[in-house]
């Protein structure tokens, strides 16, 4: 079970089977939505416990050949980098299908399309095929345009599914003509990412050819990540999304042009991401102070999740700004931790609309009393939304600033008051509003989510939060050989680090401090 | 043996509670049990590390990463052991405490979860390693004093005080994350032993950023001590049970700020030290003019608190570059002691008056409470700083440091606010105790049962007695001082005003100074006659010189300022600008080529033979 | 004088830019028709010239396939206008114009 062409393939070929399968069989469908991606997860439990932290090259290796006149080859693998996001996709994509019973009509297409947007994503995080990794980013997106045009809720659904639309496949053909351009342009024929690698480290492109090919691959890629000012579509198309989709897009989907950017753009443009690091940490701010101030102004929770979901990009970006291995791993940290974070309080949320019928912050209230178990989920999803050691969420950010520290002083700062303040109002308005207070007339009779089955996914993704968050040495061990590979150290030469001048201090890079014992240059 | 005795202490209240949340939810007997279960295991783990002497330092790696590495450990020093003691002994008395208080309220499970996850968070406070281990501890107190303080979650006051509280901490933490990073940027590592070793070595390493940091590390003690400015979430937090409110906010949590700067006393440098002598010395002031006017009992007693960390922030401020914050530590654990001995007595006295705490609706509790009254006078002598308790030597300790450093003006703030401390405290004393009673409210009072007494007398024995214990030389141990010789106890008890008489008498006399203006004032009133002498002040100070307005009005108007610039950026610039702008060129872009088709089928004519004529043109002529 | 190719050629442009006049202008369906047919025949005199001054039969073999497609295309275009004068009762260019955006 720990292959990796199973665990991709198990959510096609069930949605495969689902659609063929006559529409009576209605109760089937959910299950074999269930069994394929509790499959999945499985497999992708195992492979991340199998990994060997350390070791050079990918593990799990499938390879084949698929259109080699253009040098396209199917090539699969796993190393530190990707199974940590692997198995954060496997689990999201399990609760999502988990949290699916509250879709009443046409079953059989929704489910199709949640697992071939389940079967995308695992996909594309093992992908080692530049044409691959788009093919299947391709195939997750996609559903979610359909999911949210047809089992949207919300007077502006339609305006938002067209938003999301046009938005993302703007997007996306950017990073394509990024993708393409490299190809191109290195001349190696070939879309295999180690090839395409070893090609490009013997002869690099020009300077100007990767400014401008990382500037493509930059905002393409960034347009799919939500990178401010390119966010509007997030915010209002989540809203607008039943919450599987909502789990999956903001928990998972999202996370693939971090990846890209960090897998593609980061090794193979060095010089290039030199020129447009500054920008990227100024955006990056622009993402979590403006989005964080939206969002306290929110009255709606999923607009106030929507907006922290994009705010919490900034520190992803701003880890990649970084240049560092520290920066750099926190990044994949803190793509791991809100993928889960974003998919467990979509998830809550979710549970509230369809309960309740309004997830309109002034309508409602007093909740905890009610339905204390949820209450308690959601509490905890909030304080880790607000970076509250214990969960996985607080060592990504940490490590993003300190990461960034040196090379992005004044971003830091600010970002830092992003994190810790303007995060901790919002989230703990959303509790003040929601959860504590008396409880109206109104909500007396509420349920609270009973059963194994219904509190499954909240449990599965805060306890991976819980246990990421305790141990993160679990994630950051395998992730960051890989990054240290890929990040040139010591790339910030001429940053000041320091802010004394008169005696001469200590210089921080990137090498490991000096013990007491040993001999430091004063 | 050691090291696993400290992971006990430091794991037991974890255990618990996470026992307590998976399993015992609704079985209070049991969650009971295994709260206190925890946490005098603890005291007893402690006790015997105290005893055996044990130092030395044990870890975890928790994250490794090139240049930055974080471990999970624990350190033992005299500071941390003696600590130690304070944290679980005054925890196991409250938690014991609270099993009578507590009695009956549905939550009860909830509420012992959540005073085990605090010791849990405190004790990794005392024993961190390195800085960001102590950050992590720092922020999950935080948040169980949110979750404490908004135990009772259903009254807006008490959700509103919680997340009042956590929200100003918050805003200390941010100053103190931004410190630890200049630290580790500027110093290279984060664990305090190689951090002392380096500064030890190398004083000039620092540089220019050696008083920013130390500034952005006080600000987390100015969150989490409540410090003014951030002074203002500590009297809200009184909303929380009594028990909560002496445990967190007056023995252990809100002490941690002081314990941060003793423990990261070696980061201080001279300019950030006055500064914090200056903040130390103007919150204890305004704190005490605050208390003067409250009529609440437990806000009384949070004022008081406030005032008494304000001396020992500024006891650390004064000891001054190459000396030691022994004094501060020593006066963090006399009050430790007698302020959850004052809180663990109001609280008797609201569990006997079915939660009236309004003082001016007492009176005459003495004779009713006798347990209550005698512990809750011994507390107040010891507050006041009466020879021989215990806050009597402490609070002289801190006078004498700055009569030391010939930094009268402080020295003469100390002493007024000691003056004050004495006035309100007595006001306290006076109105609730003795005199008439002033409402129906005392007729029914009865003494609280042994499970709430017992406590009391427990916390009244270093109350009165703490002073000869020489927790002070315990102290100075930590920071290699030489210890003066123990004395016997007369000669303890004369030894301040032989050492250093201005300061033990000034003490002295201010604080009778203020007993006899209360005597005078509250004997037998029955209204407060104090508005009545000093008119509007008065009322300022009953408003708490409306800081919490202030503040209110200031978040709002950047808020509503900032939001507004939002919402319109987000509307023109990037709505209307960037989405529709886009969608509009192109909508715009086809309207103006839809002019082509006209349908006239003479104008598509001429356009097809102007085409093949250029087409032409193009492809022979060039 | 000897008519020279050129001279067929200047003719034939002339004959040619007449019909494509009356087709951008008139606004008589029939009377674009002709003139389509006037500029068939224009270029089919090129072909003819040209083929006589080269030597060649290839350009008269062509004029054969010209005026066989534009007796096709008269057939139908006749039809076609035929019919829509019975749809719309006029044949007036300008009243024909559905087929705008």
């Amino acid at each position: 079970m720990a292959n990796l062409t199973f665990i991709v393939f198990c959510p096609l070929v069930a949605a495969l089977v689902i659609a063929l399968l006559p529409r009576t069989f209605n109760v089937l469908f959910r299950l074999l939505a269930l069994g394929a991606t509790f499959l999945s997860l499985v497999g992708a439990v195992r492979v991340f416990l199998a990994l060997e932290p350390g070791a050079a090259g990918l593990q799990f290796e499938q390879q084949a050949s698929w259109i080699a006149a253009l040098g396209i080859g199917y090539h699969v693998g796993v190393d530190g980098l990707n199974a940590g996001l692997l198995l954060m996709g496997a689990l999201v994509a399990f609760a999502a299908v988990c949290v699916s019973r509250e879709i009443t009509e046409r079953h059989q297409v929704y489910y199709v399309l949640l697992l071939l947007m389940a079967g995308g994503i695992l996909g594309a995080f093992v992908a080692f095929d530049l044409f691959l990794f788009y093919v299947f980013h391709e195939l997750a997106l996609v559903p979610t345009f359909i999911l949210i045009g047809l089992w949207g809720r919300g007077e502006d659904r339609n305006f938002a599914t067209f938003q999301i639309t046009l938005y993302l496949s703007l997007g996306a053909l950017i990073a394509l003509a990024g993708l393409i351009a490299l190809y191109v342009l290195a001349g190696a024929d070939t879309f295999n990412l180690p090839e395409l690698t070893r090609h490009l480290a013997a002869q690099p492109l020009s300077a100007r050819a990767q400014s401008v090919i990382f500037g493509l691959l930059l905002f393409g890629f960034g347009v799919l990540v939500s990178l401010w000012p390119f966010h509007t579509w997030a915010p209002t198309g989540y809203a607008a999304a039943p919450t599987a989709a909502a789990m999956l897009h903001a928990g998972v989907l999202k996370k693939f042009g971090l990846y890209g950017l960090i897998r593609v753009a980061l090794p193979l443009l060095p010089e290039g991401a030199r020129d447009w690091v500054n920008l990227l940490a100024w955006l990056a701010l622009g993402n979590l102070l403006y989005c964080g101030l939206v969002a306290m102004r929110q009255r709606d929770l999923n607009l106030l999740i929507g907006n922290s979901s994009v705010a919490h990009m900034g520190f992803a970006f701003l880890g990649i700004a970084s240049l560092s291995v520290v920066g750099v791993t926190g990044t994949v940290v803190v793509m791991i931790a809100h993928g889960l974070l974003a998919a467990l309080s979509f998830a809550v949320s979710g549970y509230l609309h369809r309960n309740l019928g309004t997830v309109n912050l002034d309508q409602l209230g007093g909740l905890l009393r009610a339905m204390p178990f949820l209450g308690g989920v959601m509490v905890m999803a909030m304080f880790a939304g607000c970076g509250l050691p214990g969960f996985a969420n607080f060592p990504g950010e940490a490590l993003t600033l300190f990461g960034a520290w040196p090379a992005h002083r004044t971003v830091v700062i600010l970002a830092a008051w992003g994190a810790l303040v303007i995060a901790a109002v919002y989230m703990l308005r959303a509790v003040r509003a929601l959860w504590h207070g008396p409880l109206p007339e109104r909500w007396r009779d509420v349920r609270d989510a009973r059963g194994a089955w219904v509190r499954l996914p909240f449990v599965l993704l805060l306890g991976a939060l819980v246990i990421f968050g305790c141990a993160p040495r679990l994630l950051t061990d395998q992730i960051r050989p890989v990054v240290a590979r890929l990040v040139e150290p010591g790339a910030k030469v001429g940053a000041a680090t320091v802010l004394a001048e008169a005696a001469p201090a200590p210089r921080f890079t990137a090498q490991p401090p000096a013990l007491p014992g040993q001999e430091v240059a004063w | 043996m050691n090291a696993f005795l400290t992971w006990l202490v430091l794991l037991a209240p974890a255990g618990a509670a996470v026992v307590i949340t998976l399993t015992a939810l609704r079985r209070p007997a049991t969650a009971a049990r295994w709260s206190i279960g925890a946490i005098l295991v603890a005291f007893a783990a402690s006790l015997v590390l105290f005893r055996a002497g044990a130092t030395g330092e044990t870890a975890v790696v928790w994250l490794d990463l090139p240049g930055l590495r974080v471990d999970f450990g624990l350190r033992l020093d005299p500071l941390s052991l003696l600590m130690l003691l304070v944290v679980t002994g005054v925890g196991s008395a409250i938690h014991i405490y609270s099993w009578g208080y507590m009695r009956g309220d549905p939550g009860l499970p909830r509420y012992f979860a959540g005073l085990s996850l605090f010791s849990f968070a405190m004790l990794g406070i005392v024993l961190a390693t390195n800085l960001l281990q102590l950050f992590v501890f720092w922020e999950l107190v935080g948040v169980s004093s949110y979750l404490l303080i908004g135990f009772w979650y259903e009254r807006p006051a008490a959700a509103d005080a919680a997340k009042k509280a956590f929200l100003t901490n918050r805003v200390g933490d941010f100053g103190f994350l931004l410190g630890i990073i200049l630290v580790w940027s500027v110093l290279g590592t984060l664990n305090l032993a190689e951090l002392s070793a380096k500064l030890r070595a190398a004083p000039p390493a620092w540089g220019a950023a050696a008083t920013a940091a130390g500034l952005l590390v006080f600000c987390g003690a100015v969150g989490k001590s409540a410090q003014f400015p951030l002074h203002v979430w500590l009297p809200d937090a009184m909303e929380g049970p009594t028990p909560v409110s002496a445990l967190i906010h007056a023995a252990t949590m809100v002490a941690a700020g002081v314990y941060l700067l003793c423990r990261l006393f070696f980061l201080l440098n001279a300019p950030a030290l006055e500064v914090i002598a200056w903040t130390g010395g103007l919150t204890a002031l305004l704190a005490a003019l605050l208390a003067l006017q409250q009529n609440d009992i437990k806000r009384i007693l949070a004022y008081s608190t406030l005032s008494q960390l304000g001396y020992m922030v500024m006891a650390v401020g004064l000891s001054g570059a190459g000396g030691h914050p022994a004094p501060a530590m020593y006066h963090l654990t006399t009050h430790a002691f007698f302020k959850a001995l004052l809180f663990l007595a109001a609280g008797a006295v609201i569990h006997a008056l079915h939660h009236e705490q309004d003082i001016w609706k007492m009176g005459g509790l003495a004779r009713k409470l006798p347990v209550t009254f005698w512990t809750f006078l011994a507390g107040t002598l010891a507050l006041c700083g009466a020879p021989p308790f215990s806050g009597f030597f402490s609070k002289d300790t801190i006078l004498t440091l700055a009569w030391e450093r010939e930094h009268y003006a402080l020295l003469a703030l100390g002493v007024g606010v000691a003056a004050l401390t004495a006035f309100y405290m007595f006001r306290l004393v006076l109105v609730a105790f003795t005199g008439p009673a002033k409402s129906q409210a005392p007729d029914h009072a009865h003494e609280a049962p042994p499970v709430m007494t017992v406590p009391l007398v427990a916390l009244a024995v270093p109350t009165l007695l703490a002073g000869f214990w020489g927790i002070d030389r315990g102290y100075a141990r930590q920071y290699g001082a030489e210890a003066a010789a123990a004395h016997g106890w007369a000669a303890h008890l004369f030894e301040p005003f032989a050492h250093a008489p201005m300061a033990a008498w000034g003490g002295l006399l201010a604080a009778a100074a203020g007993f006899v203006a209360a005597w005078t004032l509250y004997r037998r009133a029955v209204s407060d006659p104090l508005p009545g002498l000093l008119g509007a002040p008065a009322r300022w100070l009953r408003d708490r010189l409306y800081f919490d307005e202030l503040y209110a009005a200031l978040i709002a108007a950047t808020q509503d300022l900032l939001a507004r610039v939002v919402a319109a950026v987000d509307r023109w610039v990037l709505a209307a600008g960037l989405v529709r702008g886009t969608a509009g060129v192109f909508e715009l872009t086809g309207r103006l080529l839809r002019h082509v088709h006209t349908g006239n089928l003479q104008t598509y004519a001429l356009l097809l033979a102007a085409g093949a004529v250029v087409l032409l043109w193009w492809t022979l002529a060039r | 004088m000897n008519p020279g190719l050129e001279h067929y050629l200047v003719v034939s442009a002339l004959l040619f830019c007449l019909g494509l006049v009356g087709v951008v202008l008139r606004r008589n369906l029939l009377v674009i028709y002709m003139s389509l047919e006037l500029m068939l025949n224009a270029a089919n005199l090129a072909l003819v010239a040209a083929s006589r001054f080269v030597g060649n039969l290839d350009g008269q073999v062509m004029v054969f396939f010209v005026v066989t497609v534009a007796a096709a295309e008269v057939a139908v275009g006749l039809a076609l206008i035929v019919a829509l004068y019975r749809r719309r009762q006029t044949a007036h260019v300008e009243d024909l114009t559905t087929l705008r955006l």
